[in-house]
């Protein structure tokens, strides 16, 4: 087995020290009746060349396409060739958590420098090292600001929000059963301002706003911070598309009391759905109650500056059951990736690709209008996603997409029914416009259904 | 090893006017401004303006103040630090994997389903498990993924249960985790050992008695709804009354839960479905090799038992089999089930880390049985080799053999005012990571040494003969240890007054003084 160091001489020279036979005279500890006695029920070893093979025929068992016009939470952007060159050095993939700070000066200082540009994007002062997604940074953000809140139980969700990330918000609300979960409906597809002020109370501590939204609709954070914040409670933004930091103002800036999201579209592949990048970030007043890793500045021995892991006392290798949150990992190799990506894009990078994010969903979107059976749905600003009202038979239309290798936008009926017929759109900077005209051309010709 | 020059933040290097990236040309025309007014972007006061050149030297340089499993053994006690294969890498950057979308349709990502389908039926078969969700992004998002099923299985019963019970030696993420899930955690004393001790446990120096398992069950009873244990233990022992744990426990209907964190030391040897586990975690970045990435992106896979399945997350993978006739070979399709009415729902937004599930089910079909089975036990030939080598030299917490860990404590040291913190710092200075020091919190000065199997003989004897200079060191020249590291690019930091006036971010100077 190529990985591991066995030879039968240096297996023997081995067991001579210790003072045994063999190896199973190690396991004397583990009782008779629990041993496993036969062989695991599975293939034997394989060669690298076989494995390669057999890895590669599944890989080659997913469909490829020319272009995906689907995003709704998992975005297909360029990825610059420094990230993988990078990520791939040894000293940054193979280490581990920098519990000891004079060996890993490469992580903290890296993830002090991540924090800073997240700060940045979200326009807060504070965030952590990292949570494992979209979803479950909405889940954190949401039992934090009940942390911050005090004495206050519900937690307003709305309807604009990812449906999976709803969905994880649920399955961690159930547990609790002095939390209350409610959803606020959409008017236009935006958030219903009206059911907002209706919902919102002395018992609200907070409320989740997609920033845009699962539709892809900017929501107006500034005009919902007024009466959530006359409540008491704390605006949270939920942005799942990052780029969108890009092109529109930071949520710190226009009432977020709290951003949190996915921002795996910062230098990764959508690599079916994971591993991606949860985000949440805060204002400093309310950094103890964060949830995760933090890296701090720090001084040596010399008053040089190094970074160390800091606030420890929030976490659960020090507080245990009263620590803010179980997690113990970040997504360290993500946030690295992030890291590089957004150094590399800078200011300008990151303007110029939304701005092209936007220019190629309009155009999309301009594009498929001039069909005869795709519709306005809700006229709100979007960013790189909409949804179109399609009349026609939704199945007739992903065939022929898939046909000529492209994958259509989301069957909105499956997570709205009141969408039943719409589909959302997603474009980006990869998407040229001859893949839009190809679109549109298959479209045109999807026959018409009675 | 180390870079001696000091690498500035990046921040401070950004020059306007620099780009490390050329967009393509926009071939549709320009975006029209449709934003309301004051929701335009305005300015960016950290993204630095800088070169390729300039980013790749800066993450080069950064990196060379990192230790890596290439550099050497990475002993970190229960992080199981092996090797990572290339080819792993390799094959999790394939593009069929890595441009497939996870809102796409099932039948366009059947090599995914069959990657889940496979990877689920190794854990099955290693762990004597039958149920399998690989959705958790880490080992402690499984383990609130299977407290919230022994949850959902108690719910079921029409039964609201109120306690966890966890020994003192557990991984702090069990208890922590017992609270998201909305139980309280009571404590089981353990040992000398580190295994649970079911009698009663008097503290010798307060006279305190604490309650042990068999207390505490006939106490708390019908509110117990399971017990949260690592096995082996985290002073690398099995947990040899295990079986009669969890009959205990299921007696009042109660369910085990095993923090599979130690799985390195079992794999092929024993399986937690054969000695009445209900429900675990595996850590994919520990015992299936791969990456640690600094900190992460880990898997957590849970593995349960018969009742505890119809409670798994949503969507459950499922193979569909179509035999074209009589004789004729078999062909699969999968796909995911949704409709699962009595599943806890989502814990990930998506089917988890899957770009780690690629690498796990590489290094499963790369060992296969018999390669699972030899890296478990030469982890634990590995481990009581360290321990036979520095036993004399170092306090052994337990005289007997261990599994894949060995735990030192520091009381030889100590007489000379030498402590693990200081043994661990002079490491450094011998180029090698430190181990997990400090915990199990029931050992004093603990230093919890793993080895793994990655390690030959050549390695092992380095990093025992270095450990043998300190303990001469410390002997000899104590007071030169409070110092350790100075060969590093930094000495010991001040934690302390870190934590107390937190700088959690790069500021514009101009904005500091403001």
């Amino acid at each position: 087995m190529r990985y591991l160091p066995s030879s039968p001489i240096e297996d023997r020279a081995l067991l001579d020290a210790i003072g045994v036979a063999d190896a199973e005279a190690l396991l004397t500890g583990i009782p008779e009746p629990l041993r496993l006695r036969r062989e695991l029920d599975l293939p034997t070893q394989s060669s690298e060349q076989e494995v390669a093979g057999q890895m590669q025929a599944m890989a080659n068992r997913n469909t490829r396409f020319c272009a995906q016009f689907l995003g709704a939470g998992a975005y297909d952007h360029f990825v610059p060739s420094a990230i993988d060159a990078l990520i791939s050095r040894q000293e940054w993939f193979t280490a581990y958590t920098p519990y000891q700070p004079e060996i890993s000066q490469g992580t903290l200082q890296h993830l002090f420098e991540y924090q800073t540009l997240i700060c940045d994007l979200t326009g807060l002062e504070v965030t952590n090292a990292s949570l494992y997604d979209g979803g479950t940074s909405c889940v954190e953000a949401a039992l934090m600001a009940v942390r911050v809140a005090k004495k206050r139980h519900t937690v307003l969700v709305s309807r604009g929000l990812h449906p999976l990330y709803r969905d994880v918000l649920a399955t961690n609300f159930a547990p609790h059963a002095e939390l209350n979960l409610v959803e606020v409906g959409l008017k236009d597809g935006v958030t219903d301002l009206a059911d907002l002020q209706a919902k919102l109370s002395s018992d609200v501590a907070a409320v989740l706003v997609g920033y845009p939204n699962f539709l892809g609709a900017v929501e107006d954070l500034a005009a919902l911070a007024g009466p959530i914040h006359a409540a008491g409670a704390l605006l949270v933004s939920v942005t799942q598309e990052a780029f969108a930091f890009g092109w529109l103002e930071a949520p710190g800036r226009v009432g977020a009391d709290m951003a949190c999201g996915e921002a795996m579209s910062l230098g990764n592949k959508p690599t079916y759905g994971g591993p991606f990048l949860g985000f949440l970030a805060v204002k400093d007043a309310h950094k103890r109650e964060l949830p995760g890793r933090l890296v701090g500045q720090a001084k040596d021995l010399q008053d040089r500056t190094g970074y160390v892991l800091t606030l420890t006392a929030r976490e659960q290798h020090i507080r245990r059951d009263k620590a803010t949150s179980n997690i113990c990992s970040n997504q360290g190799l993500v946030t690295l990736r992030a890291n590089i990506f957004m150094q590399l894009a800078g200011p300008e990078g990151l303007r110029g690709l939304a701005k092209q994010n936007a220019a190629k969903a309009q155009y999309l979107r301009q594009r498929l209008l001039g069909l005869p059976d795709m519709a306005v749905v809700d006229d709100q600003p979007f960013f790189n996603e909409f949804v179109l009202r399609y009349t026609g038979d939704y199945a007739a239309l992903e065939e022929a997409c898939l046909q000529e290798s492209l994958l259509p936008g989301l069957d909105l009926g499956r997570y709205y029914p009141e969408y039943q017929g719409c589909i959302l759109w997603c474009a980006t900077e990869l998407h040229t416009r001859q893949m839009i005209e190809s679109l549109v051309e298959i479209l045109a010709r999807v026959p018409a259904t009675v | 090893m180390f870079l001696r020059q000091r690498e500035p933040l990046i921040f401070e290097r950004s020059v306007p006017g620099k780009r490390g990236m050329d967009l393509p040309r926009l071939d549709v025309p320009e975006a029209q401004d449709t934003r309301p007014a004051h929701l335009r972007r305005s300015s960016f006061d950290a993204l630095p303006e800088l070169s390729e050149v300039d980013v790749i030297r800066h993450f080069t340089r950064l990196s060379k103040w990192n230790y890596g499993v290439d550099d050497g053994i990475y002993p970190l006690g229960s992080c199981t630090m092996k090797h990572n294969p290339r080819l792993n890498e390799k094959v999790a950057g394939l593009a069929g994997f890595t441009d497939s979308h996870p809102m796409a349709p099932d039948a366009l990502v059947q090599g995914n389903l069959e990657l889940v389908y496979t990877l689920q039926s190794w854990l099955q078969e290693i762990t004597g498990l039958p149920g399998v969700t690989l959705q958790p992004s880490a080992g402690a998002a499984g383990e609130l993924t299977g407290v919230m099923l022994i949850r959902a299985y108690h719910l079921s019963r029409g039964a609201q249960r109120r306690v966890i019970l966890i020994p003192d030696s557990g991984h702090g993420t069990n208890p922590a985790t017992a609270a998201m899930a909305g139980y309280d955690v009571v404590e089981m004393p353990s040992q000398p050992d580190g295994t649970i001790s079911f009698a009663d446990v008097t503290d010798p120096s307060s006279g305190k008695v604490r309650k042990g398992l068999l207390s505490l069950v006939a106490e708390l009873g019908p509110e117990i709804a399971g017990a949260m244990i690592t096995n082996p233990n985290t002073v690398g022992v099995f947990e040899y009354r295990f079986k009669e744990i969890s009959d205990l426990l299921h007696s009042i209907d109660a369910l085990v839960y095993m923090d599979g964190a130690n799985m390195n030391a079992l794999i092929g040897v024993a399986r937690p479905g054969d000695f009445g586990v209900d429900v675990m975690h595996l850590n994919l970045h520990k015992t299936f090799s791969t990456p640690h990435g600094g900190g992460g992106p880990g898997a957590g896979p849970v593995c349960c038992a018969e009742k505890l399945r119809p409670f798994l997350p949503v969507p459950v993978v499922v193979r569909d089999t179509v035999k074209a006739g009589e004789g004729a070979e078999p062909t699969h399709t999968y796909h995911w089930d949704w409709d699962r009415p009595q599943s806890i729902g989502k814990v990930h937004t998506f089917y988890g880390n899957f770009g780690i599930l690629v690498r796990a089910l590489t290094y499963c079909l790369s060992h296969g049985s018999d390669g699972l089975k030899a890296a478990t036990l030469r982890a634990i030939v590995n481990a009581n080799y360290i321990r036979v080598r520095l036993q004399g030299a170092y306090a052994l917490h337990i005289d007997s053999p261990s599994l894949h860990e060995v735990v030192f404590s520091d009381t030889l040291q100590a007489k000379r005012e030498v402590h693990t913190l200081d043994i661990a710092k002079r490491l450094i200075d011998h180029g090698y990571h430190p181990p997990t020091i400090y915990f199990p919190l029931i050992v004093p000065g603990a230093m919890m040494i793993e080895p793994t199997e990655s390690e030959d003989k050549y390695e092992l004897d380095a990093f025992c003969d270095t450990m043998l200079t300190i303990a001469r060191e410390a002997e000899e020249i104590p007071e030169a240890l409070h110092h350790a590291p100075i060969l590093a690019p930094l000495r010991r930091l001040d934690e302390t007054t870190a934590a107390r006036k937190p700088v959690l971010r790069w500021q514009k100077p101009a904005a500091v003084q403001a």
